[in-house]
């Protein structure tokens, strides 16, 4: 099968030169292009929406309307000192920033940025992800254990516990969109989102997958709520809280090892955006409209930008959300944390995918849409 | 064969498979900490999913060996998951977890 | 590509090294979360993608982090010191097994030239086809009974860890 990976697409283009230099030239594009420009703007972003908020008005000095801020903060912590605590395990404190960052910075592999943008279109796209993204939990635990301090350990065993609780939400709200595409190849999810029209009218393509059925509604609140917990936002973010355990996990880690761990959280945000995005409201696809199937052929460059766009529209208006949510409510205690994860979510979770199942049986795989248009038709 | 051919064909995996055994039960058997000995579990029971799926590839080109890989690996998770609580259980006891103190039906 | 895999192996035998011989059991358990990875990568060279993806999310983000809990909860917390003590018998130990290692790699090289004289019709197909689906049908028809065997195995596990682990 035709595929729709990164490296495949500029060979294409360009014609020249062995596969694993386009490749690892389309890892260093998104990596630094993509994942390193969000998590630094991501800092101003926050800023400002948090300031917009809260009623005042933010960073305004650097540059117009403060928009070079990120810069300002980057180069405040490259050039601030690096000091360890006096206790502290030096491999183990060098290596937690790294894993984490790892974690985060991996899973843009596997994002379905645009039709033929998707890094490694893998047979496991979706489980990749989900793998790679829990290399984070060690980070956080070792780290908080290298700092030698009462209070980072506990705010990082918390963070652990919560990261693995939160993980079975997750997985069990990504079944779902896996049970109605056949796959766990990300590309084929999306692609399969699309809504073409033809000759004949609508094509098989269902229409979103977040509105295919009741129970995949459900689903995508879901897999955004598990989302905020892996990430640790607010309302869960009890293991770095600013009122409750001095910066929790990461006290001790200053200049630019927290800024690797501030990175590798926005980047975390941006990966759960995407999978929401991806899986659940149809990735790249403008709704309603098949941009292949207009009468004129666009140049296949002009189709990339427009998918991406959409997609990076998608995503961050989801980052948005979990920016806006970070300002508005209020923060969970442990116990209610682990209370709704083990007694809330993942009964819900199970009961989404058997409803999903029982669905996907009993109507032969359609959607609520093409259900509608059937009996219209 | 050179090195690399050597090392990325049925050979490297078998003697990988056959080294972290050998490493595991060293581990097993030179560590007084319960969890380290745990540790040297674990070795030995990937030394065992790496010879499934080499044969698996190698011998019959077929799935059932990854499929007794993935009961290799949940069958690990679950008996990690006791081990630790056993031992837990026995930290509280004892306040250590040293193998050897676990000597209460010694007479 | 080969080179990745090479470079895999080393990693996974260096970091099994660490296990098993370091006395400090934290940074044991860290190497063998690099031991894991390094088999997960080799896992997919030998075209067990979804074996591979089951490897990671398991023993990372399952069993690493359960023995880093486990170490962090019974190894004097509040003094934060991890000294292991130690067992005197590691050399002879180590000695001893990796002196046996020559003998193994000799029956090893018979059985893998033995194996490779007759490699089966679609050796070349197996690696890069998915896997996903041929795993599910197997799960599901031919190893129906060890499936449904190991889920009651791991409710077992999960009611028998919690019991074991309550507070007093």
């Amino acid at each position: 099968m035709n595929s729709a990976a990164f490296a495949h697409t500029l060979q294409s283009w360009f014609g020249v030169g062995p596969l694993w230099a386009w490749a690892a030239l389309s890892a260093f594009l998104v990596i630094f292009l993509l994942a390193l420009p969000f998590g630094g703007i991501a800092t101003y972003v926050e800023r400002k929406v948090a300031a917009d908020i809260q009623d005042r008005v933010g960073p305004n000095r650097v540059g117009p309307y403060g928009i070079l801020q990120f810069l300002a903060d980057g180069v405040k912590m490259l050039a601030k000192e690096d000091f360890m605590p006096a206790g502290a395990d030096r491999f183990l404190f060098n290596l937690a920033p790294v894993l984490v960052v790892v974690g985060a910075c991996s899973a843009f592999a596997a994002l379905p940025l645009g039709k033929y943008l998707v890094g490694a279109d893998l047979n496991i796209g979706i489980f990749y992800i989900l793998a790679v993204t829990t290399l984070i939990a060690p980070g956080i635990l070792l780290g908080s254990w290298a700092s030698q301090n009462k209070w980072s350990l506990l705010g990082g065993l918390r963070g652990a516990a919560q990261i693995v609780s939160y993980e079975i939400p997750v997985a069990l709200s990504i079944l779902p969109a896996v049970l109605i595409s056949g796959t766990l190849q990300i590309g084929l999810i999306v692609e399969q989102q699309g809504w073409a029209w033809s000759a004949e009218g609508l094509q098989q393509y269902h229409f979103w997958n977040g509105f295919h059925n009741p129970f995949t509604f459900i689903a995508m609140f879901l897999l955004f709520i598990g989302g905020l917990a892996e990430t640790n936002r607010i309302p869960f973010d009890l293991p770095e809280a600013e009122s409750e355990l001095v910066s929790g996990f990461n006290t001790e880690f200053s200049g630019m090892r927290f800024g690797l761990y501030a990175l590798a959280e926005f980047c975390d945000v941006f990966v759960m955006s995407a999978v929401v995005t991806a899986l659940y409201l149809g990735g790249w696809h403008i709704p309603f409209v098949n941009i292949e199937g207009l009468g004129v052929t666009l140049p296949q460059g002009l189709v990339v930008l427009i998918q991406f766009g959409v997609f990076l529209v998608k995503t961050l208006i989801l980052v948005f959300v979990v920016m806006w949510l970070r300002w508005t409510l209020p923060r969970l205690r442990v116990d209610q944390l682990m209370g709704l994860c083990w007694k809330g979510l993942t009964p819900l979770a199970l009961l989404n995918l058997l409803g999903t199942a029982l669905w996907m049986w009993i109507f032969k795989g359609q959607s609520l849409a093409q259900l509608i248009y059937g009996a219209f038709a | 064969m050179s090195l690399i051919d050597w090392a990325t064909g049925l050979h490297g995996y078998l003697f990988i498979g056959a080294m972290l055994f050998v490493l595991g039960i060293i581990g097993i058997l030179s560590r007084k900490n319960a969890i380290g000995i745990l540790l040297g579990i674990e070795l030995v029971l990937n030394a065992a999913g790496i010879n499934f799926v080499a044969f698996s590839k190698y011998r019959t080109a077929m799935v059932e060996g990854q499929v007794v890989t993935l009961f290799i690996i949940l069958i690990a998770a679950a008996e990690a998951a006791v081990a630790l609580a056993i031992i837990l259980r026995f930290y509280r006891l004892k306040q250590t977890i040293d193998a050897g103190e676990a000597n209460l039906l010694r007479n | 590509m080969k080179l990745v895999l090479f470079l895999s192996e080393l990693l996974t035998v260096a970091s099994a090294f660490v296990v098993a011989l370091h006395p400090n059991v934290l940074y044991a358990s860290i190497f063998l979360l690099f031991t894991f990875l390094g088999v997960a990568v080799m896992f997919v060279f030998a075209g067990a993608d979804f074996i591979a993806g089951a490897q990671v999310v398991v023993y990372v983000g399952g069993v690493t982090i359960l023995i880093l809990f486990a170490i962090m909860l019974t190894q004097w917390l509040y003094q934060m010191r991890l000294r292991d003590v130690g067992n005197k018998l590691v050399v002879p130990i180590a000695v001893i097994g990796l002196g046996l290692v020559p003998f193994l790699y000799k029956g090893l090289h018979q059985l893998a030239d033995f194996v490779s004289k007759a490699p089966p019709p679609n050796l070349a197909a197996f690696s890069g086809s998915p896997k996903t689906t041929a795993i599910g049908e197997a799960l599901l028809s031919s190893y129906l009974l060890p499936f449904e065997g190991i889920t009651i195995l791991l409710l077992g596990a999960l009611v028998g860890a919690v019991w074991l682990a309550r507070p007093k």
